[in-house]
């Protein structure tokens, strides 16, 4: 898998389901806290959009993987099957 | 309060029981009627239980599941209360749902995939049409409502039953709730995680909830008006409360700050201590949230007296907007029967643990038990925040009578609005962007949330605050409420949620979109923003039901709690409703359009001390509803409501300078034209509509703001308002 292509998937899943303006949204952007102020029902659809994209089970996982796209970038290369 | 209510009629089917007798037998007894789920697929789920009502005679087939458990329940009520045909008549029926007409529209949408929908299906799909169907059915020309507040609503369809009482709108009500088990529902509380996999443990293990369905209606009467036909009383309505906690769209604020003040709020009303309550029937859904805010409001509200605190849900299932109406059936059969009904489920290991956790409070653990109960408590605290508590006293309770009307005044000082411009098109839509948000302090992670029906309210009800020159703050955030009326409710989000999960199953639910999708979270965005902390309440009963929320909005402002109530109209547009509209023909041929109107009301005394502007005073109003048969026509509702309003102000026919009126689109309006020329002749008369294109509830709603407008500069002296929906009229008069 190609970073760049995951990062991107993963920046449309967050626009689309949860209603985040794209213009605002960059790789390293603060998820929860910051303007964008995601919370804990919000990270409930981050790993339901995860785990439809990746087939990752994201559930009980530190919060820091959730930090911006590139964290949760980085966890699903890390952890779906090639 | 200045009447006493009773009750004089219960009904029910549920999970245990499909009447009183077989649903309170199996509560005694302990019985659950938790099962694995056969009504929707919980293939690749985590959780499969449910409480399911095992029914095979449910009356009506051609509505919605929730208006046949509605019937069903409706029918043992009345029998029960001695209410034949004739007697009926006279009723008004007030009905808490959460999820409407969902089954309808899983139904339609499933059948789309295949190409065999059907449209006769969508005239069941919004809440709208529960009461109006149920009344419609069983011949009722009484007031007729639909509280749509999520899991709190079938207590306060309970407690509006008795302020329509108060307000002489009605001596007699079947009020509850009902609610279909639906994929919807067990779709979204599984992608919240909050279904429990194994079976509801509530004020034990708490490990979420499982979904129940039924219908609960208790026959609410005037004290007077059930001894004059010698009826059977189970007890009095000694008082309730109702508010919004203003934290969270989904969980309670932990500090149970709102929970406490409504419990407060209904025992006031009732002029009773805490001491006076032997049971409390617990909100107890089982989520570690609920039920640890719910041990501190009680444990702080009630240590130091002997009260028994249950969860019937242990039992039944949560069954959300009919749940406060099971519990409230189980809660009058304690009182009458002096039973304590249990919360079954704990272990005796739960029971050391339970000890320790319970204190003093009595938590009634597997088995029922006797004990005197005098007055017992139903609490229901639902999504958008909104608390409700209900208390039943045995008869004779004396709650403190206020004298006959200390008359409030009541006047229009401020309002918004977002509304569209029809301009000539089919269609008409307004199109919000973030700016408009963010130039009124909404930050992006509010807005976000925000579907396009929350969006409209929120913009219109921040503006109107914004012109009644109101800053709310710690001293009036208790003080200021909010009604809202809607005809047809977030339609897009749920029919998206649903769509979805059509398509992908029920896994598939969307954890984002759900909260959205309960008819209440605009009211509960807009309070949450806001802070405003008051009596809330959302109402969905057609068009009308914009003009509707401003006869309930006076009505709480008489009950004395709040100084100043904010009631709306709000209906969206969309795609989505446009297809609805075309394809179930009731749009007629005007625009349809979208918006949000809000009025700001306020007491006289409220106004005076703020030294608010004063535009216009309601000097009249009244709610009517025609069953649609020939002993009482639609037309007659309408003239009724129209004179009974206006004898309310005081005002004659002829003295009415203006009058604005949104009409049936059944041949345009002809019948209600004729009604008007009748009793106005051709004095000046505005349809909204021509303007803005059919807004539905936010056209009602907004007839108030122009005429309050023209009545403050010095235009027009009078105006009524009126408006029509799903078979009920409201009249407005301002002077």
């Amino acid at each position: 898998m190609e970073r760049a292509d995951v990062a991107a998937k993963i920046r449309e899943m967050l626009i689309e389901n949860l209603r985040i303006p794209a213009e605002i949204l960059e790789d390293d952007s603060e998820l929860f806290g910051g303007d964008i102020g995601l919370d804990s029902v919000d990270s409930l659809e981050i790993i339901a959009g995860i785990d439809d994209l990746y087939g990752v089970n994201m559930t009980g996982v530190d919060k820091t993987n959730f930090r911006d796209i590139n964290a949760l970038t980085n966890y699903v290369l890390e952890h779906a099957e090639a | 309060m200045k009447k006493r209510c009773v009750i004089t009629g219960l009904g029910i089917v549920c999970p245990v029981g499909n009447n009183v007798a077989e649903s309170w037998n199996s509560i005694r007894l302990g019985k659950t009627g938790i099962h694995e789920v056969t009504s929707v697929n919980t293939e690749g789920c985590y959780a499969k239980l449910g409480g399911e009502v095992c029914c095979n005679d449910l009356p009506a087939p051609q509505y919605d599941r929730s208006v046949r458990l509605c019937i069903k329940a409706a029918v043992e009520a009345m029998g029960d209360a001695g209410l034949d045909g004739n007697a009926a008549g006279e009723a008004g029926i007030i009905i808490g749902s959460c999820i409407g007409g969902a089954v309808s529209i899983d139904e339609y949408l499933t059948a789309q995939k295949t190409g065999t929908e059907d449209n006769s299906k969508i005239s069941n799909m919004a809440a709208s049409s529960i009461a109006n169907n149920a009344a419609s059915y069983l011949g009722l020309n009484g007031v007729t409502a639909n509280i749509v507040n999520a899991c709190a609503a079938g207590t306060m369809s309970i407690a509006y039953a008795c302020d329509l009482i108060q307000a002489d709108s009605g001596s007699l009500f079947l009020a509850g709730g009902t609610d279909p088990f639906s994929s919807l529902a067990f779709a979204g509380f599984h992608a919240l995680q909050a279904l429990a996999a194994e079976n509801c443990s509530p004020l034990n293990h708490s490990q979420g909830i499982n979904l129940g369905e039924g219908s609960g209606i208790l026959v609410v009467e005037e004290y007077e008006h059930a001894v004059a036909r010698g009826a059977k009383i189970y007890c009095e309505v000694a008082g309730y409360g109702v508010n919004c906690d203003a934290y969270h769209i989904t969980a309670p604020d932990p500090s149970g700050e709102g929970q406490m003040d409504v419990i407060r709020r209904a025992l006031a009303s009732a002029g009773a201590a805490p001491s006076d309550i032997a049971y409390v029937n617990a909100h107890g859904t089982g989520t570690a949230k609920n039920d640890e805010a719910e041990f501190l409001s009680l444990h702080t509200i009630f240590d130091g007296t002997n009260v028994s605190v249950s969860s019937t849900k242990s039992m039944t299932g949560h069954c959300l907007g009919a749940a406060g109406a099971v519990e409230a059936v189980f809660t009058v059969k304690a009182v009458s029967e002096g039973v304590l009904p249990p919360t079954i489920g704990y272990s005796e290991e739960d029971k050391i643990v339970l000890a320790k956790k319970a204190g003093a409070l009595d938590f009634v653990a597997n088995e029922s038990r006797k004990k005197a109960i005098p007055m017992a408590m139903s609490n229901s605290f639902a999504f958008g925040g909104t608390n409700a508590s209900i208390i039943f006293a045995k008869e004779g309770w004396k709650a403190p009578l206020t004298e006959a009307e200390t008359e409030t005044k009541i006047y229009v000082t401020g309002f918004g609005m977002q509304i569209s411009q029809s301009q000539g098109m089919p269609v008409a839509s307004l199109n919000l962007e973030m700016k408009d948000f963010t130039e009124r302090g909404v930050k992006l992670g509010v807005f976000r949330k925000l579907d396009k029906f929350s969006q409209l309210q929120l913009l219109s009800g921040i503006d109107a605050l914004e012109c009644a020159g109101i800053t709310v703050s710690e001293e009036n955030e208790r003080k200021i409420g909010t009604i809202i009326g809607t005809s047809a409710g977030p339609v897009t989000e749920v029919s998206n949620f649903q769509k979805n999960i059509c398509d992908k199953g029920t896994t598939a639910g969307s954890a984002f979109t759900f909260p959205n999708t309960v008819y209440n979270a605009a009211g509960g965005h807009f309070s949450i923003f806001t802070k405003t902390k008051g009596y809330c309440a959302t109402v969905a009963n057609g068009t009308q039901a914009g003009l509707q929320s401003i006869a309930y909005a006076c009505d709480v402002l008489k009950s004395g709690n709040e100084a100043i109530m904010l009631a709306a109209g709000t209906d969206e547009g969309s795609d989505m409703v446009t297809y609805f509209y075309e394809h179930s023909g009731i749009n007629g041929s005007r625009t349809l359009g979208e918006g949000s109107s809000t009025v700001c009301l306020e007491t006289l005394s409220s106004a005076e001390t703020r030294n608010a502007h004063k535009y216009a005073e309601i000097a009249g109003y009244a709610l009517t509803h025609s069953a649609g048969q020939a002993c009482y026509t639609e037309q007659e509702a309408m003239r009724d409501a129209i004179t009974a309003a206006l004898n309310k102000a005081g005002i004659e026919p002829a003295a009415v300078d203006r009058i604005y009126a949104v009409t049936s689109n059944r041949e345009n309006g002809a019948l209600e034209e004729q009604v008007l020329n009748e009793m106005f002749g051709n004095t000046d008369r505005i349809d909204v509509r021509e303007q803005t294109g059919d807004c539905r509830a936010a056209s009602a709603n907004m007839q108030v703001i122009e005429a309050a407008k023209a009545i403050d500069e010095k235009k027009i002296k009078t105006a009524l308002a009126v408006a029509y929906g799903c078979g009920s009229y409201c009249a407005i008069v301002l002077k």
